[in-house]
């Protein structure tokens, strides 16, 4: 084989580096066997390497392809997703790795490698991943530096100086890309993670479905407040409103279940000054968006829903970011329409009849909606209700029955949903409102951190000249719930986090570690703030504040620019090393000579003395033969025969600057003399 | 124009034995004059030995041949002491290497042994044999021959070794002309080498060495010098450039090469001229280059400016 084509055992150490630092971010999301495989490419080929294996045959390979493609399909059991579909090209980079034997065999797999590298944003982009992802380029940018360093037979750790220099080199480039470049919206959609295992919010909800409720430590979304952050408890996150019940399970009115007419929520009257605040939030592949009591977006593309909540038109596929402003004492829907009334009031016809009288006797007794609604609480607070975690599974048909009048263990869905249903049995218009209540602050930054253990439910009930009013019955059980979060709430059962042992939460009485992991957070919160949510409407307000008007040309030009002030300085210092040594005058001068010359289209070579082109260019200008002769003996007296003095210099400066060549009078020189 | 004289004059008397040579000999002799070793590199038969032969007798140098065999040890070139009954002693009886010109038949036939055991004679103008140091005769030269390395049976040269050759001459095929020539010679029974006349003598000798001693060499010459010098060091084609040795081989012989054409100092054509032979057994290029020695000097020749910035 050609030298030339050959990997060198340094690029082939780096290419084994950077293959196992690029899957190894996936490893969670791979089955087990994609690892051996990585394993025994790798074995086979440093095998090769050493001389004792031989490259696979071509049915081997064909059979390797097949079993990876099948085993895909056996472990996901399909093709498409996105989960599946890195895995194949994971499995792929492995099986190219054996086949390593030629430097563009090299390049197609380090170029693959760099978008295997971009492959782990699209499950996170989190800062910790993004950090990773820089040092995955490197070691791939070293890999293809050590490709281009032949004859490098020992595993040599400068290379990745040189290849860091390089990306050092192009970070100003990078910055300009990043606030200049133009973002297109995707050019094809990768199709969805086909595995959602998050424990975030569900569509519906079902109480008494599961015994005990396992929270997440994720975050679900940070909030900053532009003035000071609300009371704790008064931070109720609206994210889904809960209208209808079937078989016992609650779930939103879709889009179609709404006439048309009722799909404009009424306006709402709004006064005084309302709390502003930026939302972020992580990824949902979900739809809805979070806000406190009247929340109205104050970003473009957030759409409001029949029942007062903001919603994203497209499922939230990575970090999103929104402006929000909130009335929190404004009332809302004051008047209800015959539908909504008929929608909100509504019950499965049969089920749970004990409550149902209950309901109705109790507001029979209170003579007001207002008074039912008080007296309903005061029964959750006064009576045997218990607040838990792991309240036990309900069955059968009147679950309600069942934990309003016999086990009165729950937590906050079970308290909404038999309020709620209450409510409805007498006649009181109510829904059930899912969300998130509370959050961390972060002290660093002033940010509201909400978990998915703040996950919460609540009422809405709807009340004549307050409109919909927020009931929370779980705040009648367990005060501190609402109070103090979920944690303290929880002191006693040990039931807080008990499915998240590592999670850096659990570990809050530490004081140092508490403060690295707010300090983190604070800077998850700039980073989703600043680059990832860095999108194309913020890089319009951006330059549009420093340029005024945006049209194309401005956008090109900028680019253009742009590149412009990065790449001239380094062409110009380019140029001043080049003639950091100023050459003699003697030289110069010839030098013009020669330029001259190359104006005839007689180009001297850099490895021809000055009496070869003498001889030569006499040759094809026997017209200047004198002249050329005189130069060229005065340059090679002065340069080279030590004779060296400023008359000289001056008489061969002259020389030159007389010479003035003319091809046409060259020529027709030249033809007189034939 | 003395000098230019003698050295024409003994080109030519080479030439009558070996045809179609010109340019070679007047490197070889450049080499001679520059105090310098001389290794001749070439298949078998393409006159090496003629030349080596005809160079000697040209300078009237006193010489002596070891064919180099792959038993020969070091003693049989230094020479041997050996105990001497009558007067009860050991007398030194010296080698073939005591000589003004050794031609060194094939070096890279014998062992690296008795290969450093020459080198050695050769970079210090003296042998050390039991303990006593002996001063060789002056001047003293080496012509060594040998095969191309990938001929069979042979111990090619280390770099370092190569480098005590101050040229290598490569002598090629001859000109179909200069062949047809020497058909025509050995048909007319006229082939027998007869031995060229003396051109040049001793004193002869040393006036040319003192009038190589006057070259001058230009500032703008060394630069170009130290341009050629660094292009070998950075340049990726080179995998090892040119020694501080190989560039003062380069002055030297490119001042001896002005002297023989009766220039007072050095032009860049000189430099060429003796870039070859000087610089090509001395450069090793890197595993990326395709060619060999000749085509990477050649490549030298024609990226290094010979005028500077």
């Amino acid at each position: 084989m050609n030298v030339q084509q050959q990997v060198p055992r340094n690029a082939l150490m780096w290419i084994i580096i950077s293959l196992f630092a690029l899957v190894a971010p996936h490893v969670s999301r791979l089955p087990v066997w994609v690892l051996a495989v990585y394993v025994v490419a790798v074995v086979w080929r440093l095998q090769v390497h050493r001389g004792r294996w031989s490259f696979p045959g071509r049915w081997v390979k064909v059979a390797m392809t097949v079993s990876g493609f099948i085993g895909i399909y056996a472990s996901y059991g399909t093709l498409v997703g996105l989960e599946p579909t890195v895995a194949l090209l994971l499995t792929a980079f492995a099986l190219k790795f054996i086949e390593l034997s030629q430097r563009k065999d090299a390049y197609v797999l380090l170029f693959l490698g760099y978008f295997i590298c971009i492959t782990e944003f699209l499950f996170s982009q989190d800062l910790l991943i993004t950090l990773y992802s820089v040092l995955n380029v490197l070691l791939v940018t070293t890999a293809l530096v050590a490709l281009h360093q032949p004859g490098q037979n020992q595993f040599n750790r400068g290379t990745i100086r040189l290849a860091g220099v390089m990306l050092l080199q192009a970070v100003p480039l990078m910055l300009v890309l990043f606030f200049v470049f133009p973002r297109f919206g995707p050019l094809w959609t990768v199709p969805l993670k086909s595995h959602t295992a998050k424990t975030g919010m569900s569509d519906f909800m079902k109480p008494g479905d599961v015994a005990s409720l396992s929270q997440s430590a994720d975050v679900a979304f940070r909030v900053k407040f532009d003035g000071e952050i609300p009371e704790k408890s008064s931070l109720y996150w609206r994210g889904l409103v809960f209208s209808r019940l079937e078989q016992d399970v609650w779930s939103g009115l879709g889009y179609y279940d709404v006439p048309l007419s009722e799909q404009r929520p009424e306006p709402v009257a709004t006064s005084g000054r309302p709390l502003r605040y930026t939302v972020i939030m992580e990824s949902t592949q979900q739809n809805w968006l979070y806000g406190l009591h009247y929340a109205e977006a104050r970003s473009a593309g957030v759409l409001q829903s029949s029942d007062y909540r903001m919603v994203s038109p497209a499922p939230l596929e990575t970090e999103y970011m929104y402006r929000v402003q909130s009335w929190t004492d404004v009332p809302v829907e004051l008047e209800l329409s015959d539908w909504r009334r008929r929608t909100e009031t509504k019950l499965p016809p049969q089920g749970n009849p004990r409550t149902r009288k209950l309901a109705r006797d109790m507001r029979a007794q209170a003579g007001s909606d207002e008074l039912f609604v008080q007296q309903v609480l005061d029964k959750f607070n006064l009576e045997e209700y218990v607040y838990t975690l792991r309240p036990g599974a309900l069955s059968g048909s009147n679950r309600i029955d069942q934990f309003l009048l016999e086990t009165r263990r729950g937590f906050c869905e079970h308290y909404a949903s038999a309020f709620v249903f209450m409510m409805r049995a007498a006649g009181v218009p109510a829904r059930v409102v899912a969300g998130y209540q509370g959050g961390e602050v972060n002290p660093l930054n002033r940010t509201v951190i909400v978990h998915q253990f703040d996950a919460h439910a609540w009422a809405e009930v709807w009340l004549e000249n307050q409109g919909w009013v927020r009931v929370d019955p779980t705040s009648a059980v367990s005060p501190l719930r609402i109070q103090m979060g979920l944690e303290e709430a929880m002191a006693s059962e040990g039931s807080f986090l008990a499915a998240a042992p590592l999670s850096p939460l659990r570990y809050r009485g530490i004081p140092l570690l508490n403060q690295l992991r707010l300090r983190y957070d604070a800077l998850t919160y700039r980073w989703q703030s600043w680059v990832v949510g860095f999108d194309s409407e913020q890089q319009f307000d951006l330059l549009h504040s420093m340029f005024g008007e945006i049209s194309t040309r401005i956008f090109a030009t900028l680019l253009l620019g742009s590149w412009a002030l990065v790449l001239v300085p380094v062409a110009i210092s380019l140029f001043m090393k080049r003639d950091t040594h100023p050459g003699s005058p003697l030289d110069k001068y010839y030098r013009m000579f020669c330029e001259r010359m190359a104006g005839l289209g007689l180009v001297r070579v850099p490895g021809e003395t000055p009496g070869q082109f003498a001889q030569r260019t006499m040759a094809e200008l026997p017209a200047f033969g004198e002249q050329l002769q005189h130069i060229t003996g005065l340059y090679n007296t002065l340069a080279y025969a030590g004779e060296m003095d400023k008359a000289g210099l001056a008489q061969f400066a002259r020389a030159v600057k007389r010479f003035k060549p003319n091809r046409r009078r060259a020529l027709v020189e030249e033809d007189n003399t034939i | 124009m003395q000098v230019q004289g003698l050295v024409d004059g003994a080109v030519k008397e080479v030439g009558n034995i070996l045809l179609g040579k010109e340019p070679q000999i007047r490197l070889a002799l450049c080499c001679l004059f520059a105090r310098g070793h001389l290794l001749l590199e070439d298949l078998p038969g393409m006159g090496k030995t003629t030349l080596s032969h005809a160079l000697a007798s040209v300078l009237g140098l006193s010489w002596k041949r070891v064919q180099f065999t792959s038993d020969l040890l070091p003693a049989d070139i230094l020479g041997v002491s050996v105990f001497d009954s009558n007067d009860a002693s050991f007398t030194f009886h010296p080698g073939p290497i005591f000589t003004q010109l050794l031609l060194a038949d094939e070096i890279n036939r014998t062992t690296p042994r008795t290969q450093s055991a020459l080198l050695e004679a050769m970079a210090e103008g003296q042998v050390t044999v039991e303990g006593e140091t002996r001063p060789l005769p002056q001047p003293f030269f080496v012509i060594a021959t040998q095969n191309p390395v990938h001929q069979s049976g042979t111990y090619p040269l280390p770099e370092s070794q190569l480098d005590r050759f101050l040229m290598r001459l490569e002598l090629g095929y001859p000109h179909p002309q200069a062949e047809r020539q020497m058909f025509e010679r050995r048909h007319s029974g006229a082939m027998e080498i007869s031995n060229p006349r003396q051109c040049i003598d001793m004193e002869q000798l040393e006036m040319i060495r003192i009038a190589v001693s006057k070259v001058h060499a230009s500032e703008n010459l060394l630069d170009y010098l130290q341009r050629l010098v660094a292009h070998t060091r950075q340049s990726p084609e080179f995998e090892v450039g040119l020694s501080p040795r190989g560039a003062l081989a380069l002055l030297d012989c490119a001042k001896t090469w002005a002297a023989m054409h009766n220039r007072g100092h050095v032009v860049p054509e000189d430099l060429q001229a003796v870039l070859p032979a000087v610089a090509a057994h001395r450069l090793v290029p890197s595993g990326d280059y395709a060619g060999d020695g000749d085509a990477l000097v050649d490549l030298l020749r024609r990226e290094v400016d010979v005028i500077g910035r």
